[in-house]
Parts: structure tokens; C-alpha cells; sequence
């Protein structure tokens, strides 16, 4: 264990290095100009002690005192000066290495395999990732501002004990346990701050379960339930919450008693210097002033401290994710895909979902180019996976998917997406308007394909019928469509891709069948010159196919026509009536429900980004 | 009716007026009077503890002016004195610790006290709002009102709310210390004040509106993001990976650059802040030189002058800091009390009695009803009976009203004319509490919340022991089904647990009204398809469930309508036909022709 801890301390550290790298300029200009900074910070408290001694605590009043206040006022215009640039410098350095960051998880996210997203629950492990990349800025942007700082305590130390070591050592003694119990507070903090979210997560989700489930809380009389379990979860953030009251107040009163020890030690040395003489008044100051500038600069660093591990063990995660390869990619000799009618061969294929049953096994099925072709099949029976395997979205187990005579696994994975069209049984739209949701294979295609696509697919009509027509947007802040409307933009968006083999898997099943006799004549031309595969239990949709495959345990059971299976198969029959039974042809799902069923998804937190107001200097 | 998940939230809260402050403080002053001991305690506690902080400067006057400097007292005096400033400077040190430790934890108390509190009421309020309330508002809102508005007080109440009246005082302190040690050289120092109050207000100004514009790229950002990763199969689907890649980089960038403006924002205060505090420093000690030498202050009061500037500076820019929290908080709890002050549309009148527990049959008098003032009528002049113990359906097209008429069975709306009555009695005249044990509404589409499967099916009557709830599920004929997930009745139905398909949910909704046992049930069918498999399950499970109870049902599916005893016909508001099945299509009117239409489209 302890050397899995190690290399993933390494793991993390080289993530962290290489974020920071290509901006290392700023990195350095932030160190830089934090040096010029701590040159004159660190002038500043001399230059009060010099012009006490000289200026005020003195007998002879005049230049002197003029030009101790003049330095000390120049001074102060170049620590204005660096202070802003050290900041800038810092931020942006950590803005910087968050966006990079950011971006790069995104991308190789967008490459991932679907095997990897069917497992990982994406939009979990983006909002972790989020706060990750979170951790890994707030320790990027401290590192050049405590560099800097920590330049500073030095050369305060050394001042100070060049104009009286015993002074020095007053001042100064309290102040390590200042940084340790920073970092502590930090430590002990980060715990209980990760109950509290979690806390406040369930109360959430119980007031966001009450209010999208408000029909069943409400129609059977639940609400009492339902407060108990709010006021249970409230209580559990105010348990929480107290316990971090706690602990802050234990840290930060000590932290602000621990600089005050050094303050009254100097008044205490001090004090008995000057009088012997060995000291004077502006020293006493200076001292003062130099202990309440080490404050700040102690906190951070123990901030900082505290924070390193867990930016680590951060950047590992990021690493993580980053590290997964995708699984499909185009090969080294992948070809383009010749010309052809879109022949779909299936040989031998043997197919499971990862360490799951076998879905497909040994299918053999050759789809002639342009031909249609449906694929029937009870629930689970694989029909699915057959359309998934063609555009690769998964490799076959064993045996091979064929396509115009080339092995899909030898194609360019983007030749081979773009003459594959599917469209999904769940309908997914982009919050865009409706125009882009259609263009989406090809953004300039021109309003007349469209427009063609959308009237192909059914959608012309109530498009053009809605508030701004093809230009309305929908999605999260815009328009919501029917499931039957939104089937239909998804088909329209096959449509206008042009693709040699169009996949439509239940991809009607929404449509309420009035309309769906409308789609029903504009899908048989959209099929003309191109391979269809149709999965559906409808009969009329399914007599759209020249020919019929059933599929059973992964298997064909059944191939022939509609009509010839009718006759022939009971197997046929059987699933066939169960679909029908099961409401498969009613008529009214194009209606909108507003019961969302099922448990809220986790949503993803937007991430809490480095302030640099809450920055300290 | 449609969450509009945490994006909604993000949206910049309005500036609140002064006069808006005054109200929402009276307010707030209500709910905190339950804890007035406490927070003058709290007061008392934290003036002692900034009157600690504030000594130390003083003594270290003291200790300058008649130790150090006081060359006319013996020697063995002077050691004294400082001795005795340093040990008081100690002692008070010690002492703030303690009164800090003491406030943080009171303050703690009372804030977390008055959130809890606020949590619960909220909650009870929501709960009692009718039906109308919840169709019109969105979710995502009434979510964000419960967790992201009482979080903004939280936030406050955790991070601020000490420093903020601490430095309040802090800063009223040390200008009161500072006068009564020189007057002449504090209204010198004072000049700086206004300069730094003029940026303060100009650096909220600006960084409030840059950080809005912040929250806004965020929120942009996250949506697409959000979007990519709920979108990839179809963005891989058709290999637009590369546009979208370019999609987030515009937003990631558009996120980076809003961001970095805040940062040349602070990049120009803080130095301007760091110059006026040397600023400071100068004019004490130009000026206070100047009145040493006039012999009008001491070598130690100019010493502590320069201790005190700390003292001054730092309230200022910590109160600027706390501007945009405290403003957030303010503009939350207007939002929370915005809720509160909704009244429920549909309460208990006075004196409202329980309906009777026999003879529940259920009479429509003349019903019209409009979702709102000068809104179209739903329902026109519908009136019906259903016997005690008849099933009926109601049928018609989407948005005919059909399932308007059951809400208004349910009384989640009271009609805007005529009358619906139960068992004799006019629902406005009724409890809720004897509505809801007398009647079930049960959705089809079976919403799970987050628990055992057990708990899921209490729901149906809260507080059933275990034996009620097997006994729900086995008189149904479900018990073999459920038991059989892994787990049995206690497999978890939440995230992460046992994932039920659509038919399961329902048939837990079923499981639910069979718990309830109620005399009427008002169902509305499930419009989605079913998993083949559960379809057969959930018809029987319907089938028990609804013998010998009287029955509403919004039926989307004519062999619904077929197995009813008498069927309605709702269309255009209006009650186009009732009566029995084949009656109805015996007559040839509306309803035979939707039948006829239907079984057309079965037998293809």
C-alpha cells in the first residue's frame, strides 16, 4: 500500500508539473515579481523604524524626517506596483492551468469508448472532476504567492536578527506554531467541510425527490413523511455544521493569539533594550510591524501544507481518467471505405456487454446493399446490440461485422461513422435550435436539405408551427417537444447525414401513429438507394423491411418476409402479440407526461472557481 | 414541471435597495426573537473581545511613554511598567482567545438554530401550497429556494457573519481609540479613509459585475459540458467529436477570460489598498513627528498610531470582501420569505367536517374551471355522477380536459363554478385529511424516492408497520415478484441500487393505493409504454386493486375504457357523451367512431 501511496504521489505531481509547464513564464514572472515585491515590503517596516528614531524620537526635528517619509513613501509605490503583478501573474497562472486542464479531460472524454461511458456515471465523475481540477488550482495559484512569501519571512527573519538576535527570538517563537496550526486547521477541517456537503447532498436530494414527485406525495397524503425527512436531514447539516463551528472556533482564535505572543515578547525585550540602551523606539515598531506582516504569509503556507496532499491526490484522479485509453480508435493502416451499396455482413459474431452473458452468439447475417431489412425480437433478445456493432460502437467478442467487404475494425472510425446513420431509441437533442439539431452531421448544409430532411422525417409541419420556427431553440432554456416530436428532429438529423446504412432503432416508437402513417410514406423514400435497418415491433412499421429476422438468445430464429413469418413461425407470432399486448400500438404517446419518473441524476456541480478577491496577499 | 437542474440557479441575484434591507431585517428580527438572550449575550462577548484586541496598541503606548521614554523615573520603575504593559498585553491576549472560541461557538448556535428552522418552515409551507402551486412553478426554482437560497445564508452565517460585525467594531473601535489619543493626528490619518472607502466602492462596483458575468460563463460552460457527456453516443454517432471538442473550448476560454478580467480587477485594488496603508504610515509619521516636536503628542502615541493603521485598513477590506456574500444572502432570503408569503389556495375552511365512510359516490355539478383568472375555460358546464362502487372512464383527446376533471375530483383545484361533491358533501365543506384517507390518486408513471422498496410502498400510508405493507404487496399478487430482486422488499430502489423498469414503478404506485385502501381511486394511465413482461402484471395487479372501489380513470387506452362500467367522453371541455361501453357504440356517436378508429389500427 504504501508504495501504491508513493507512486501515486508521483502520479499526481507529474499531472501538477505538466499542467504548469507550458505556462512557466507566469510562474516565473510571478516568483519575480514577487522578490521585488518582498524587497521593498520587507524596507518598509526598517524605513517606519528609521524615521522614528530619526525623524520623531529625536531632538532635532527637519530633513531628516522629510526624507525617511519620502523613501518610505517610494517604497510603498513599488510594493503597489509588484503586488498587483505578482497577483495577476499567480492567478493567471492557476486560471490557466484549470482551463488546460479542463479542456483536456473533456476532449478525451468526447473520444472515450460507449463501453466506458455505459460504466462510468459521466456526469458524476465530471463534477468530481471539477472539484479535482478545483484543488489542483487553489495549490497552483498558492505555490509562486508562497515563494514569494516565504522569501519574506526569511529575509524578516534575517533583519531581525541582524538588529538583535534576543529580539529576534521573542518575535519570532511563536510564529512556527502558527503555520502548524494552520496547516492543522486545514487538515482537520477538510473532513468535516466534506460531511457538511455530503450532508447538505441528501437534504437536497430529499427536497428535490418532494417537489418532482409532488403528485404522489401529494395524492396519497405523504407531505408528513416527507417533512420528517427534511427536518431529519436539516438537523443532520446542523450537526454538521456545529462540529465545523467547532473546530474553527478552537484554530482561529489561536491562530490570531499566537502573532499577539510575539508582540508582547517584544514589548516585554524590547522594552528592557531600550531602556539599557541597546535598542531604541523605531526598532520596537519596525519588530512589531514585521511580526503582523508574517501573519498572513504563515496562514498561506499552512493553507498550503494542508492543501498539497489532497491536490495530489487530485491531480492522480485527473490522471485517472486521462490515462484510460480509448478502446476504439482508428488503426495505424486503417483505410477509407470504398465504394459500395452498403452491404452489412455479420460473421460468426459472438458479443457480451463486459463480463456479462453473451448477447450475440455466432450470428451470422449477410444484409444486402439497399436492401431493408427489420429486426424483430423479444427484450434482451440482442436486436440492439446488432445495430451498435455496425458503427463500432463496441468491438465484436469474436467473428466480424463486414461493411461494403472491409472489416469495420479496419475502416477510419470517422468514414466509417459518417456512412452509418442510427437513430437511437432515447432521443437526444442539444439545447440548439432545431435547425442545428438537424444540421448536426453537417453545419452548412443549406436550409433547403434541411428543410427536406425535416419533411422526409415527418417534422416539417409542426417546425414550421412552432414559435420561431426551425430557429427555435430547445432544451434546458428553451422549448420542450413531445417524445414523438423529438423522435422525429432525430430522425430528420439521420436523414440529412446521407448515410449509405440508416439504422432505425425503435426509432418510431413514440410517434403516435396517426402520424406515424405520414413518416411511415416518407421513410419508405428516404430507405430508396440505401441499406435500412429497422428495429421495431409495430407490424406496420416492420412491413416497411422487404425482409424479416427474428432474433432469439442472440441467434436468428426466424427469416423471411412479414407475411411468411406470420405463417410460418409461432415464435414470430408470439413476440409479435406480446408487443402488441404491451401497448406497443397505442395511440397515445405522443402525449406529454410531466411525471418524471425514477431518481433524480446526480447533477454536475459547476465547480467553485479560485477567487482572487478571497485571496489572501 | 420540468427540473431545470442547478444552471437555473446561477442567475446573478438582483441589487437589493435600502429600503428592501429594512424589510427583510424586520423579518429576519422575527424569526431571530426566539434567541434574543443569546444574541445579546453573543454582543456583549464580542465588544469585550474587540475591546481586548484594541488594548494591545495602547499599552504598548503606555509601555513607550512611561517606561521607555520616561527618563525622569528610576530605572527599576521603568522595567516595571513594561513588565507590567507586557503582561497585560498577555493576559488580554489570553482572555480575546477565549471570547473569540465563546462568540464563534454562540454565534454558530443561534445562526444554525435560525437555518434549521427556516429549512423545516420552508418545507412545511411547500408542502401545504395545493397542486396549481407546484404545475406552475418550475421545479428547478422551488429546488434552488430550499437548497442554493438557504445555502447563500449559510455561507454567511459560517464564513462571515463574526468577522463582519467584528470588524464593524473593530474599525469604530480604533477610530474612538485613535481620537481620544490625538485628535489632531487621527483627522490627518482619517484622510485616507475616504480615498480607500471611494475604491472599496468602486472595486465592488466593478467586480460584482465581472463576477456576474463569471457565474454566467460558468453556467454557460457547464451546460456544455453537461450536454457532451449526455450527448456522446450521439455526438460519436455521427463523429462529431472534433466539433464539439471546439464547442467546449470557446466556453472553457470564453470561462478563462471572464475570469482573468476579475483578476486585473483585484490586480489594480489591492495594490492601490497596499499604497494607501504606507500612505498612512507616512502622514502619522510626517504629522506626528511635526507634533512631537510641537510637543503636543509622545513618541508612544505615534508608535501606537502606526499599530493602530492595521486596525483601520483591514476592516475596510474585509467589509468590501463581505459586500458581495452579504448582498447574495440578503437577495436569498427575500426569495425564501417571497415563498413564504405564498398563501395555499386550497385549505380547510372553518368549520369543515369529515366526509362520511359510506355511500362515496362522486357528483359533478356544473363544473367549469379555468387555471386562472381570464384564462380559457377547461371545463365548461360538466356534470355527472359516479356510483358508489362504479368504475368509470373518462376518454377524449389530449388537452380535451379529461384530466383536469380528475384533479378536480382530487381537490387539487377547486372549480371555478359549480360543485364537486362526495358521498353528498361539497369538497370546499370537507378535511383535506378525511379527502386524502377517502381517496387515492395514483399516477401511473411510478415516481420512486430514495429507500427499500418497502419504504417506497409506505408511502401509500405513512406510519403501515412491515406486515401492512407485505400484506399491500401480497394481495395484489405481487409478493413473488418483489421478493424475487436481490434484496426481496429492502433492496434499496435509489441511485446505485436496484434499478426497476417502468411496468416495476408502476406496479410500486399500485402497491401504494392497495396500502392506502382507499373507498375511490382516481387513476390516470400511464401514457409510455411498458416493458414487455410487467404489462400483464400491472393489468391483474389494476384489476384487484380497483375491485370494489368506486374508480376514476383517465384511460388513454380504449380496452381501458372497454373493461369500465360506463365511459365519458370529454371533449372541448365539455361532456360530448356518457354511458356504457356498448351503448356507446351502439349509438354511433363520437365515442364509437374513436373505438372503431382504434381497433383499425390494432388489426393492421
Amino acid at each position: 500500500m504504501q508504495g501504491d501511496d508513493r507512486e501515486r504521489r508521483r502520479i499526481g505531481w507529474r499531472v501538477m508539473r505538466a499542467a504548469i509547464r507550458p505556462h512557466r513564464v507566469w510562474s516565473w514572472a510571478g516568483i519575480g515579481a514577487g522578490l521585488l515585491w518582498t524587497l521593498a515590503r520587507v524596507a518598509i517596516p526598517k524605513l517606519t523604524g528609521q524615521a522614528i528614531d530619526r525623524g520623531v524620537d529625536t531632538k532635532k526635528y527637519g530633513n531628516q524626517l522629510a526624507m525617511w517619509v519620502a523613501i518610505l513613501v517610494v517604497a510603498g509605490l513599488f510594493q503597489a506596483l509588484f503586488t498587483g503583478l505578482r497577483r495577476y501573474a499567480a492567478f493567471r497562472l492557476a486560471l490557466r492551468v484549470e482551463t488546460d486542464l479542463r479542456m483536456k479531460l473533456v476532449a478525451h472524454l468526447q473520444r472515450l469508448h460507449f463501453a466506458y461511458h455505459d460504466e462510468a456515471q459521466t456526469g458524476q465523475l465530471m463534477a468530481n472532476a471539477n472539484s479535482d481540477i478545483a484543488q489542483v488550482n487553489n495549490v497552483v495559484l498558492l505555490i509562486p504567492l508562497t515563494i514569494a512569501s516565504t522569501l519574506m519571512m526569511i529575509s524578516v527573519i534575517i533583519v531581525l536578527v541582524l538588529s538583535s538576535p534576543g529580539l529576534a527570538l521573542f518575535a519570532l517563537v511563536a510564529l512556527p506554531l502558527l503555520q502548524i496550526a494552520a496547516t492543522q486547521f486545514s487538515h482537520k477541517m477538510f473532513p468535516i467541510g466534506t460531511a457538511l456537503q455530503n450532508e447538505l447532498a441528501q437534504y437536497s436530494a430529499v427536497v428535490e425527490e418532494t417537489v418532482t414527485g409532488i403528485r404522489v406525495v401529494k395524492g396519497f397524503g405523504a407531505e408528513s413523511r416527507q417533512i420528517e425527512r427534511v427536518e431529519k436531514e436539516a438537523g443532520g447539516v446542523f450537526e454538521r455544521s456545529i462540529a465545523a463551528a467547532k473546530l474553527r472556533a478552537w484554530f482561529l482564535p489561536l491562530i490570531d493569539l499566537l502573532p499577539t505572543i510575539g508582540l508582547v515578547g517584544i514589548l516585554w525585550y524590547g522594552g528592557h533594550e531600550v531602556i539599557r540602551g541597546h535598542l531604541s523606539v523605531g526598532e520596537i515598531v519596525a519588530a512589531n510591524t514585521y511580526v503582523l506582516m508574517l501573519i498572513w504569509p504563515l496562514r498561506m503556507l499552512g493553507m498550503l501544507l494542508g492543501q498539497i496532499p489532497r491536490a495530489i491526490a487530485a491531480a492522480a484522479r485527473i490522471d485517472d481518467v486521462l490515462a484510460t485509453d480509448p478502446e476504439i480508435f482508428s488503426s495505424v493502416h486503417a483505410r477509407s471505405l470504398p465504394d459500395g451499396a452498403g452491404q452489412v455482413v455479420f460473421n460468426a459474431v459472438t458479443f457480451g456487454y463486459g463480463h456479462g452473458r453473451t448477447v450475440l452468439d455466432e450470428l451470422t447475417l449477410t444484409i444486402r446493399g439497399g436492401e431493408a431489412i427489420a429486426i424483430v425480437g423479444a427484450t434482451a433478445s440482442g436486436k440492439s446490440t446488432v445495430a451498435r456493432l455496425i458503427p463500432r460502437f463496441y468491438d465484436v467478442d469474436s467473428g466480424s461485422v463486414v461493411l461494403d467487404g472491409v472489416d469495420v475494425r479496419e475502416l477510419r472510425l470517422h468514414d466509417l461513422r459518417r456512412a452509418v446513420g442510427l437513430v437511437f431509441e432515447d432521443t437526444f437533442l442539444f439545447s440548439q435550435s432545431v435547425r442545428d439539431n438537424i444540421a448536426f452531421a453537417d453545419p452548412h448544409a443549406p436550409t433547403e436539405a434541411i428543410e427536406r430532411a425535416a419533411r422526409l422525417a415527418g417534422a416539417h409541419d409542426f417546425v414550421t408551427a412552432l414559435p420561431s420556427g426551425y430557429d427555435t431553440l430547445l432544451g434546458q432554456h428553451g422549448y420542450t417537444l413531445s417524445g414523438g416530436q423529438r423522435q422525429r428532429i432525430a430522425i430528420a438529423r439521420a436523414v440529412l447525414a446521407d448515410p449509405r446504412v440508416l439504422i432505425l432503432d425503435d426509432a418510431t416508437s413514440s410517434v403516435d401513429p396517426s402520424k406515424e402513417h405520414e413518416i411511415r410514406a416518407a421513410l419508405a423514400e428516404v430507405m430508396q438507394g440505401r441499406t435500412t435497418i429497422i428495429i421495431a415491433h409495430r407490424p406496420a412499421t416492420i412491413a416497411l423491411a422487404d425482409r424479416v429476422v427474428l432474433l432469439a438468445d442472440g441467434k436468428i430464429a426466424a427469416d423471411g418476409t412479414h407475411e411468411g413469418l406470420l405463417e410460418t413461425s409461432a415464435q414470430y407470432r408470439e413476440v409479435l402479440a406480446r408487443a402488441e399486448s404491451d401497448g406497443q400500438s397505442d395511440g397515445q404517446s405522443d402525449g406529454q407526461s410531466d411525471v418524471t419518473t425514477g431518481v433524480h441524476p446526480a447533477g454536475v456541480r459547476p465547480p467553485v472557481a479560485g477567487s482572487p478577491i478571497a485571496g489572501a496577499s | 414541471m420540468r427540473g431545470q437542474g442547478h444552471w437555473a440557479d446561477l442567475v446573478p441575484d438582483a441589487e437589493l435597495g435600502r429600503s428592501d434591507a429594512q424589510r427583510l431585517l424586520r423579518r429576519l428580527a422575527g424569526y431571530l426573537r426566539p434567541y434574543r438572550a443569546k444574541i445579546v449575550l453573543s454582543s456583549i462577548l464580542l465588544i469585550a473581545q474587540v475591546a481586548a484586541l484594541l488594548a494591545g496598541p495602547s499599552l504598548v503606548r503606555w509601555g513607550i511613554d512611561e517606561g521607555l521614554r520616561n527618563t525622569a523615573a528610576s530605572r527599576a520603575h521603568r522595567f516595571d511598567v513594561v513588565t507590567r504593559a507586557a503582561v497585560m498585553y498577555l493576559v488580554l491576549a489570553v482572555l480575546g482567545l477565549f471570547l473569540g472560541r465563546a462568540v464563534t461557538l454562540l454565534i454558530a448556535r443561534i445562526g444554525e438554530s435560525f437555518l434549521r428552522t427556516l429549512r423545516g418552515t420552508v418545507f412545511k409551507h411547500l408542502m401545504s401550497l395545493s397542486m396549481g402551486f407546484f404545475e406552475r412553478e418550475q421545479t428547478g426554482k422551488l429546488v434552488a429556494r430550499m437548497t442554493s437560497d438557504i445555502d447563500a445564508l449559510q455561507e454567511l452565517i459560517s464564513q462571515g457573519l463574526v468577522l463582519l460585525v467584528q470588524n464593524v467594531l473593530l474599525f469604530v473601535g480604533a477610530v474612538v481609540v485613535i481620537t481620544l489619543l490625538s485628535w489632531q493626528l487621527s483627522l490627518a490619518v482619517l484622510l485616507i479613509v475616504p480615498p480607500v472607502y471611494w475604491s472599496s466602492k468602486w472595486f465592488r462596483r466593478v467586480s460584482n459585475d465581472a463576477y456576474r458575468e463569471v457565474r454566467d460563463r460558468i453556467s454557460a460552460n457547464m451546460s456544455t459540458l453537461q450536454e457532451s457527456l449526455e450527448g456522446i453516443r450521439v455526438v460519436q454517432a455521427f463523429a462529431r467529436e472534433d466539433q464539439f471538442t471546439k464547442r467546449f473550448e470557446n466556453t472553457n476560454e470564453a470561462q478563462f477570460e471572464s475570469n482573468l478580467t476579475t483578476v486585473k480587477i483585484s490586480a489594480k485594488y489591492f495594490p492601490a489598498v497596499e499604497f494607501s496603508n504606507v500612505a498612512g504610515t507616512a502622514i502619522i509619521l510626517g504629522f506626528g513627528g511635526y507634533l512631537v516636536h510641537r510637543h503636543l503628542v509622545t513618541v508612544g502615541v505615534v508608535s501606537a498610531f502606526v499599530l493602530y493603521l492595521n486596525n483601520l485598513f483591514e476592516p475596510i477590506q474585509q467589509l468590501s470582501q463581505f459586500y458581495n456574500t452579504v448582498q447574495s444572502a440578503g437577495a436569498a432570503l427575500d426569495k425564501v420569505f417571497g415563498l413564504l408569503d405564498t398563501k395555499p389556495m386550497i385549505v380547510d375552511r372553518p368549520g369543515a367536517f369529515d366526509l362520511p365512510s359510506a355511500g362515496l359516490g362522486i357528483v359533478a355539478e356544473d363544473v367549469a374551471f379555468s387555471y386562472g383568472t381570464g384564462m380559457d375555460l377547461v371545463l365548461n358546464r360538466v356534470s355527472l355522477v359516479v356510483a358508489p362502487g362504479e368504475r368509470l372512464a373518462l376518454v377524449g383527446p389530449t388537452g380535451a380536459g379529461k384530466s383536469t376533471l380528475a384533479k378536480l375530483f382530487a381537490r387539487f383545484y377547486d372549480p371555478t363554478s359549480g360543485a364537486i361533491l362526495i358521498g353528498g358533501v361539497d369538497l370546499r365543506d370537507a378535511t383535506m385529511d378525511s379527502l386524502r384517507r377517502t381517496m387515492c390518486v395514483v399516477p401511473q408513471e411510478g415516481y420512486l424516492f430514495a429507500g427499500t422498496l418497502r419504504d417506497n410502498v409506505r408511502i401509500g400510508r405513512v406510519g403501515a408497520d412491515d406486515a401492512a405493507v407485505d400484506n399491500a404487496v401480497r394481495a395484489l399478487g405481487l409478493w413473488d415478484r418483489f421478493s424475487a430482486f436481490e434484496g426481496g422488499l429492502d433492496s434499496e430502489v435509489s441511485e446505485g441500487g436496484t434499478r426497476l423498469s417502468a411496468g416495476e414503478r408502476q406496479l410500486v404506485s399500485l402497491a401504494r393505493a392497495a396500502l392506502a385502501d382507499p373507498a375511490i381511486l382516481v387513476l390516470d394511465e400511464a401514457t409510455s409504454n411498458l416493458d414487455p413482461g410487467t404489462e400483464q402484471a400491472v393489468e391483474a395487479a389494476l384489476e384487484s386493486l380497483m375491485h370494489g372501489r368506486t374508480v376514476v380513470v383517465v384511460a388513454h387506452r380504449l380496452s381501458t375504457a372497454e373493461r369500465a362500467d360506463r365511459v365519458a367522453v370529454i371533449d372541448a371541455g365539455g361532456l360530448a357523451e356518457i354511458g356504457t361501453h356498448a351503448d356507446l357504440v351502439a349509438a354511433g356517436g363520437r365515442y364509437a367512431g374513436l373505438f372503431a378508429a382504434w381497433r383499425t389500427h390494432q388489426q393492421h
